[in-house]
């Protein structure tokens, strides 16, 4: 059984020349929750579409639940809920008969979830989808993935339009099934905080770039600000350090491997390392977008 | 459940129109009775009205039929549906088909009925007489031919308005340009609503029959090869 669930190798894709994906290599794990991170126009999007088969790469390949995308779309799609960055549907359907429209797809689903999930989502289901609020627009497209019993559960941008007790309740849900079934949830997000409270892993996408991918522990164990004090300090970044500011007689350092064996480096050279202290998600985001900028 | 979708979608327009196709000759019938109008021109009537309501309803259902289906915002929910886009394309065309084909069947039933239930002859009734059979098997396949045109086109433009407009551009712009061509430099081309050159009709209703199916073969081809 593979223990992956998603994986690309070298997946590029390009518009009239411009490169809106480029080589990336994603490995997201079974049963984990991976949040997909990036600015606007990253690629994330075109990367969810390159492994739902719905764009074709210009290079590398990609494999989704064991499966190749290019020779297995159909037998993908029937183990994977997708809920679109678009959340538009068609506009005369009630949410209750778009849930029967899309039960004739998977025989796997389940009415009870089905149920479970209107219920807490408070969808009203008798209303057509038109005359929906744009959050209760997007709840049915959850809905939908929700109660689809798959394998493996694309989101993009899932959180779109929604208040801050809807995202709650999502959040928790989908805590709920990556424990309860071993589902594997994929999301992409600009929204850090909320990577934060669900995420397992993580990636980070910028320019079409994958900057960054790890468990969001070693993320946040690895990369820290580091404040020295003296004479001759360092100036230049390097693979290991993102970013230095200065300020005064201080320089900041964000390094983003070995922060001790750095500290140590310039105790060496007669510094004074005066703080040595973890950074959040977001300003890890930040440091690795201005770096790459 | 594919195929319930697309009939819901366009079950109105159905009613409606299969309701017009089954009342028109009854009603004209009724109010020319004693004129004399429907012995002389009934069945003159009944063709026309026959093509008009096939060719109004090909070019709606094509076009409403692929409309919803494969506009920008709800392809993403479709094509992530565990189907090939072949079949999505092929069952949204069949249900457009049978609605029309019911139609015309109405429509045709009811004008023959009433012809002959209003002919001093029974015998001489649409029903019996072949040239009209064969020309209102013409004006279905025309309507066949047309609907698939504009079906195809709305698929490959995924727009309803620009492939109704496509369409119509072709259906009413290639007789003017085969008339154009015939009388600028005598060559013959061939146009959808009439015989093929030396061929039977019935030949002919084939191949137009065959030219539509490849419409819908090409829009397939095209759609699985789009990008979403």
């Amino acid at each position: 059984m593979n223990d992956v669930a998603i994986r690309t190798e070298h997946l590029s894709k390009s518009y009239d020349g411009n490169h809106a994906v480029r080589e990336i290599a994603l490995k997201v794990p079974r049963g984990a929750i991976y949040g997909f991170l990036g600015r606007n126009g990253a690629g994330k999007t075109t990367t969810i579409k390159m492994l739902l088969g719905l764009t074709r790469p210009s290079a590398g390949s990609a494999q989704v639940l064991g499966m190749n995308v290019a020779t297995e779309r159909i037998a993908i799609l029937q183990r994977t809920a997708f809920v679109s960055e678009k959340k538009s549907l068609y506009p005369s359907l009630t949410a209750s008969e778009l849930l029967r429209f899309s039960r004739g797809f998977y025989p796997t689903r389940s009415d009870r979830a089905a149920e479970k999930y209107s219920r807490l989502l408070e969808i009203p289901m008798q209303q057509r989808f038109a005359k929906l609020s744009n959050g209760n627009q997007t709840k049915v497209w959850l809905l939908l993935a929700l109660a689809q019993g798959a394998d493996l559960l694309i989101l993009d941008e899932p959180t779109t339009a929604l208040d801050p007790i809807s995202v709650d309740q999502l959040m928790h849900v989908l805590a709920e099934i990556a424990v309860d079934r071993g589902c594997t949830i994929f999301f992409s997000s600009h929204q850090l905080e909320e990577v934060e409270r669900i995420a397992e892993y993580a990636g980070f996408m910028d320019r079409g770039k994958l900057l960054l991918q790890s468990r969001l522990d070693d993320i946040k164990s690895e990369f820290r600000l580091i404040t020295a004090a003296g004479n001759s300090l360092p100036a230049q970044t390097s693979a290991q350090v993102l970013s230095v500011g200065v300020e005064g007689n201080f320089c900041k350092y964000v390094v983003a491997s070995d922060a001790q064996g750095f500290a140590a480096g310039l105790s060496r050279n007669g510094a004074t390392v005066t703080d040595v202290a973890p950074l959040s998600l977001r300003e890890i985001f930040l440091q690795l977008v201005q770096k790459e900028q | 459940m594919y195929f319930w979708k697309c009939w819901r979608d366009t079950r109105s327009f159905f009613i409606v129109f299969a309701i017009i196709a089954a009342v028109v000759m009854p009603v004209a019938a009724v109010v020319c009775v004693g004129t004399g109008l429907l012995e002389n021109f009934g069945a003159e009537a009944f063709r026309s009205t026959f093509a008009l309501i096939i060719m109004f309803v090909a070019l709606a259902l094509g076009a409403l039929c692929a409309s919803e289906e494969f506009a920008g915002s709800t392809i993403h929910f479709l094509f992530t549906k565990p189907r090939t886009r072949a079949y999505f394309l092929w069952t949204g065309w069949a249900v457009g088909c049978s609605q029309l084909l019911a139609i015309a069947l109405v429509n045709w039933m009811a004008g023959s009925l009433t012809l002959a239930h209003y002919s001093k002859n029974p015998i001489h009734s649409a029903i019996f007489e072949s040239a009209m059979t064969q020309q209102l098997a013409g004006a279905a396949i025309y309507g066949l031919y047309v609907y698939c045109l504009t079906y195809a086109l709305t698929v490959v433009l995924r727009h309803g308005l620009r492939g109704l407009g496509a369409s119509m551009a072709i259906v009413f712009g290639v007789p003017f340009f085969a008339i154009a061509v015939r009388w600028r430099w005598k060559i013959n081309l061939p146009i959808p609503s009439e015989p093929i050159a030396s061929l039977s009709p019935l030949t002919s209703n084939i191949i137009w029959l065959l030219v539509a199916l490849v419409f819908i073969f090409a829009a397939q081809l095209v759609i699985e090869r789009t990008e979403i």
